[in-house]
């Protein structure tokens, strides 16, 4: 007897399974092929978050194509396993429960999109950038680059922070003056620099103002909108070109300080 | 001075500003101030003209926002022209072989952005602020000739207008010109648009030849003018 004409199982031959294998490598082979020559295709035309998308899409539905084809090759009849999914559907979603919630926490993160690939994020304590969005978890690259896995359940029920959600964001600084040193003129310089910056947005306005009159120091507070892609280099820029700018115009940025007053004059010892 | 250069003799002096392309060590070398890049091609040529002004210092946007110094208040059912400025942005492109790379991007004008919109829904926006009816300054302003329709039957207050620079062309010869349409929909919309209009040399689109795909050049107005 050939060999391959040998039974695994009922009518399914050894020929029969190497021709399913040869199917679904090959068809694995064609999602990726066709997957790698859409990303270079749509590279530069459309959303990285919406290429990923895409991508997933193609090359899935590639393979359950052709795992669906071969499955009657194989003796697997579809529409028993529509009848018996059901009931199996009930045993799997027990005892696979998390997997599920993941499952559908990803399809719905996918729909909602609190969170797109790149944004900089806060979830769950865990600040970075968002590395991909997989069905059943989110990959976050922190700033310091660890890669950190976050089941999908749990980044659908947590707050996020989204810090590149909208296009511009506000930040602040609060900077003190001496008491003696000129508030105005310390205000002009302060508004004079942050104007000057590019990325420092005309509208909405900066905004600069004495918000206390604190125990060591008169302390200024300056409100800012950048873009969101570019707040945190303009912050580390400006602070840097305030203090140089208040410094070289004689205004000190002070150090604690206190004023000791004794009751008797202090005597010195001979 | 905007034109096209053989790759061996670009040197170029716009204002106190100098540039081109020189040998040093057996190596061509391009160089604007500081800036210094090798260029390692035997022929082609260097472009060198206005490009659309959202790439300094870097392209964060596709939008130019330009502030009007005093509001225009426009009559119901009318047409009209004015003749505003917008920032000059020169590019130096290198081209051949039916490429193009940008090679550097410079301008005489300190950029600045601004918000339009709220910071949700709205777009990030080259600032630009212009009198209406000023001239044009060579390398520093251009001239930006817009066409006002009011189509709504309301007498209305334009302070601002954004446009979306990928479709803008500009031409170039004895002045530096780009032209535009707007049309006002309501008190609150209006429709901006680059237009083309042939009038001396045309500048090369940085988005054409970036091959950056334009999906529609309108913009709609949404949040006030």
């Amino acid at each position: 007897m050939d060999l391959l004409d040998l039974r695994v199982y009922g009518d399914v031959t050894v020929a029969d399974v190497l021709i399913v294998v040869a199917v679904i490598l090959f068809a694995v082979i064609l999602a990726k092929v066709v997957t790698l020559n859409l990303r270079r295709a749509l590279a530069d035309k459309i959303k990285r978050d919406q290429l990923e998308l895409l991508t997933k899409i193609v090359y899935w539905s590639i393979v359950v194509i052709a795992l669906i084809s071969v499955a009657p090759i194989l003796g697997l009849n579809l529409s028993g396993l529509l009848v018996a999914g059901g009931v199996a559907g009930i045993v799997i979603g027990f005892a696979s429960q998390s997997v599920v919630s993941n499952l559908v926490s990803g399809l719905f993160l996918m729909i909602e999109k609190p969170v797109r690939l790149g944004d900089q994020v806060e979830i769950e304590g865990i600040s970075g950038f968002i590395e991909d969005i997989r069905i059943m978890s989110t990959i976050v690259r922190t700033y310091d680059g660890l890669y950190v896995r976050i089941p999908n359940e749990r980044v659908f029920t947590s707050n996020i922070v989204n810090y590149t959600g909208n296009v511009a964001r506000r930040f602040e600084y609060r900077i003190g003056i001496k008491y003696n040193d000129d508030v105005d003129k310390a205000m002009e310089i302060i508004r004079e620099v942050v104007e000057k910056h590019p990325f420092v947005l005309k509208h909405p306005k900066p905004d600069v103002f004495v918000e206390d009159l604190g125990d060591n120091a008169v302390i200024l507070s300056v409100r800012m909108w950048a873009p969101a892609t570019e707040w945190f280099g303009v912050r580390m820029e400006l602070l840097r070109d305030i203090k140089k700018k208040l410094e070289e115009n004689g205004i000190e940025i002070p150090f604690p300080q206190r004023v000791v007053w004794f009751a008797n004059e202090l005597e010195l010892k001979k | 001075m905007y034109g096209v250069y053989e790759l061996q003799n670009f040197h170029l002096k716009i204002r106190d500003l100098e540039l081109g392309i020189f040998e040093e060590n057996g190596f061509r070398i391009y160089r604007r101030g500081d800036l210094k890049k090798v260029v390692v091609a035997e022929s082609g040529r260097v472009v060198v003209n206005p490009v659309e002004p959202v790439n300094l210092p870097k392209n964060i946007t596709r939008f130019l926002l330009i502030e009007f110094d005093k509001p225009m208040v426009v009559e119901p059912k009318s047409n009209g022209k004015i003749s505003l400025t917008f920032p000059i942005e020169i590019a130096v492109i290198l081209a051949g072989k039916k490429s193009f790379e940008v090679l550097d991007v410079f301008s005489f004008v300190e950029p600045k952005y601004t918000l339009y919109g709220d910071p949700k829904n709205g777009v990030v926006c080259r600032y630009w602020r212009s009198e209406i009816f000023e001239e044009e300054e060579d390398y520093v302003k251009g001239r930006l000739e817009v066409e006002i329709s009011n189509s709504s039957s309301e007498w209305v207050e334009v302070e601002k207008l954004v446009f979306d620079v990928y479709g803008m062309k500009i031409y170039y010869g004895e002045s530096v010109v780009a032209f535009a349409e707007v049309r006002i929909l309501s008190e609150k919309v209006a429709e901006t648009e680059f237009v083309d209009r042939r009038i001396g040399k045309k500048s090369l689109e940085l988005y054409t030849a970036r091959k950056i795909p334009m999906v529609g050049k309108k913009f709609v107005m949404e949040w006030g003018f």
